[in-house]
């Protein structure tokens, strides 16, 4: 599959592009440093609203648009530099044994850090696909040269100064790696951490529609939960009937999420109502071989 | 609660924390030593989301009536005005309650419970989620358990630092992220077993934690490794496992 080269790579920062920010940003620019007579309140880990998570799903939609296509991972990546700090992002998806291949790039440097892990085996992207946790590096140094010895002078030579890795994973469900790097060391504000979370939901989702393609398929741009993002909630009975459609269709966890969303869509009902039908066994989601039919008993 | 069970208790806490973690394994434990110690009917350790969404990690209970309390309060309810205020929130009287948290509070006492607690788990400037407690009957914790259950609260969020890292901001948001993956993978492996051995979801979670205990694996990697398999893979698995005490 040829790589997508999506978005726009410049050398200085970039500004975040809709008016919705922190306080803290609006009065310190994009990269939200505060100075030390600026109060610390106690105030939630991500000061995200679901009025965030629907702007930034906005944008990705918007990329799309603007490149004339469908919703795709290029969508992501584009968004994600547009929306962030730093200087490029690619998407890797999972291959059956380890890091698959690559989604697509915004630029070259990002391109060479992603093939770089590929090659050697080793980096912050392919440790996010064992370990289900992001891995944020925010300054190539001594600490990573431990970690990933191959991996972090190569890096540096290449342009990178910081690495943050992402894993685009649903629980069980693996679809590959979200990875950003910039030409400067730092870290990512919890605000900016927040707002890579939410892109890389879409992303997910996205890959797992390419791998398991499904004409009634709703559109990635909406929630993760079926719905307009304003209303995605997660809900555990969505996670329990992924599992129980796995086992009831006999396909894998990834493929089972792919078809709830679908039957879900197709039968214009919130994902979570469909769950909860599936959990109480109300309802149940048959195989069948050509066409996929679905069974309500 | 006499200071013997509290010693043990911490003891074993501390103990689990340097031996070979699982933050998952850990957080369950310290929801069921929360309801030993504090005369609770129920513990469930909440965590934001990154949409600010309070979600369930670890509960002493997978009963679906508590775990649909504990997911009810992302709109109303003690969970939700302790994570945004960063403050102990108690109801020692759910009837009364009523008056702030009307649907909250009615949903708490169709299930059975007369009074609750949520203490919040802060780490300096940020608050991450919120250990919750409930109570059958009504009055809720005294002075000296609200100081030990903040002291669990806090030793949550110690169990979240527990992994190598360097950089303590950083290591946290990652192992948020990890501990909340992990239980989506649980919440899957759950309805997975359930389809195939016709379990409900809460011994669905009995029989996995008992088959990981007795393998001594981590519950978070055999949900992945049992959604990833085949049923040969995990004979015996689909044999129910009773609840037993820890």
């Amino acid at each position: 599959m040829r790589t997508q080269r999506g978005g726009r790579h410049s050398q200085q920062q970039r500004q975040v592009r809709w008016p919705f920010s922190h306080p803290a940003e609006a009065a310190h620019g994009p990269a939200g440093a505060r100075p030390e007579w600026w109060p610390a309140p106690i105030r939630p880990a991500w000061p995200m609203t679901a009025a965030r998570a629907a702007l930034l799903w906005g944008l990705v939609a918007e990329e799309a648009a603007r490149r004339g296509g469908q919703v795709a991972a290029a969508d992501v990546c584009a968004a994600v530099v547009a929306a962030l700090p730093v200087s490029g992002a690619w998407v890797m998806a999972q291959g059956t044994a380890g890091a698959g291949h690559l989604m697509c790039v915004t630029d070259e440097v990002g391109e060479q850090l992603a093939e770089l892990q590929m090659t050697l085996g080793e980096g912050p992207c392919l440790d996010v696909l064992t370990s289900g946790a992001p891995v944020l590096v925010s300054d190539l140094d001594e600490y990573a040269a431990r970690r990933w010895p191959g991996f972090t002078p190569q890096a540096g030579q290449a342009g990178a100064a910081a690495i943050f890795a992402f894993p685009l994973r649903i629980g069980a469900i693996r679809a590959g790696s979200l990875g950003l790097y910039r030409d400067k060391p730092g870290p990512l504000t919890g605000l900016q951490f927040g707002d890579v979370l939410i892109l890389a939901d879409a992303a997910v989702v996205v890959l797992l529609e390419s791998q398991h393609p499904d004409g009634t398929s709703p559109a990635p741009g909406v929630g993760p939960g079926g719905q307009p993002p304003d209303l995605a909630r997660h809900r555990a009975e969505i996670d329990q009937a992924t599992g129980m459609v796995s086992e009831q269709l006999d396909v894998a966890i990834g493929e089972a999420f792919v078809r709830l969303r679908a039957y879900a869509y197709a039968q214009d009902r919130r994902l979570s109502e469909v769950a909860r039908d599936i959990v109480a066994r109300r309802l149940r989601l048959n195989p069948d071989p050509d066409p996929p039919r679905i069974s309500e008993r | 609660m006499d200071g013997d069970q509290l010693t043990d208790a911490f003891v074993e806490l501390a103990d689990t924390m340097v031996a070979e973690f699982d933050v998952i394994d850990f957080l369950h434990l310290l929801t069921r030593r929360s309801v030993q110690l504090l005369d609770a009917s129920a513990a469930g350790v909440l965590l934001a989301d990154p949409r600010g969404e309070l979600r369930l990690v670890a509960a002493s209970t997978e009963a679906v009536r508590v775990l649909e309390l504990f997911q009810l309060q992302n709109d109303q309810g003690p969970c939700l005005d302790c994570f945004r205020t960063g403050q102990p929130v108690a109801a020692p009287d759910l009837i009364a309650a009523g008056q702030i948290w009307p649907q909250f509070a009615a949903a708490a006492r169709q299930a059975g419970f007369a009074a609750v607690q949520a203490l919040p788990m802060r780490l300096r400037d940020q608050v991450i989620g919120a250990l919750n407690l409930f109570q059958a009957t009504a009055g809720g914790l005294g002075p000296e358990d609200v100081r030990v259950g903040q002291a669990l609260a806090d030793v949550a969020t110690i169990g979240l630092l527990q992994q190598r890292g360097t950089r303590r901001s950083e290591t946290l948001n990652e192992q948020l992220q990890g501990a909340l993956n992990s239980r989506v993978a649980i919440e899957q492996a759950k309805g997975k077993l359930a389809e195939r051995a016709g379990l409900d979801m809460d011994q669905a979670f009995t029989t996995l934690r008992a088959y990981a205990r007795d393998r001594n694996l981590r519950l978070s990697e055999l949900a992945q490794a049992f959604i990833d398999g085949s049923p040969a893979d995990f004979p015996g698995l689909t044999i129910p496992a009773t609840p037993r005490p820890d």
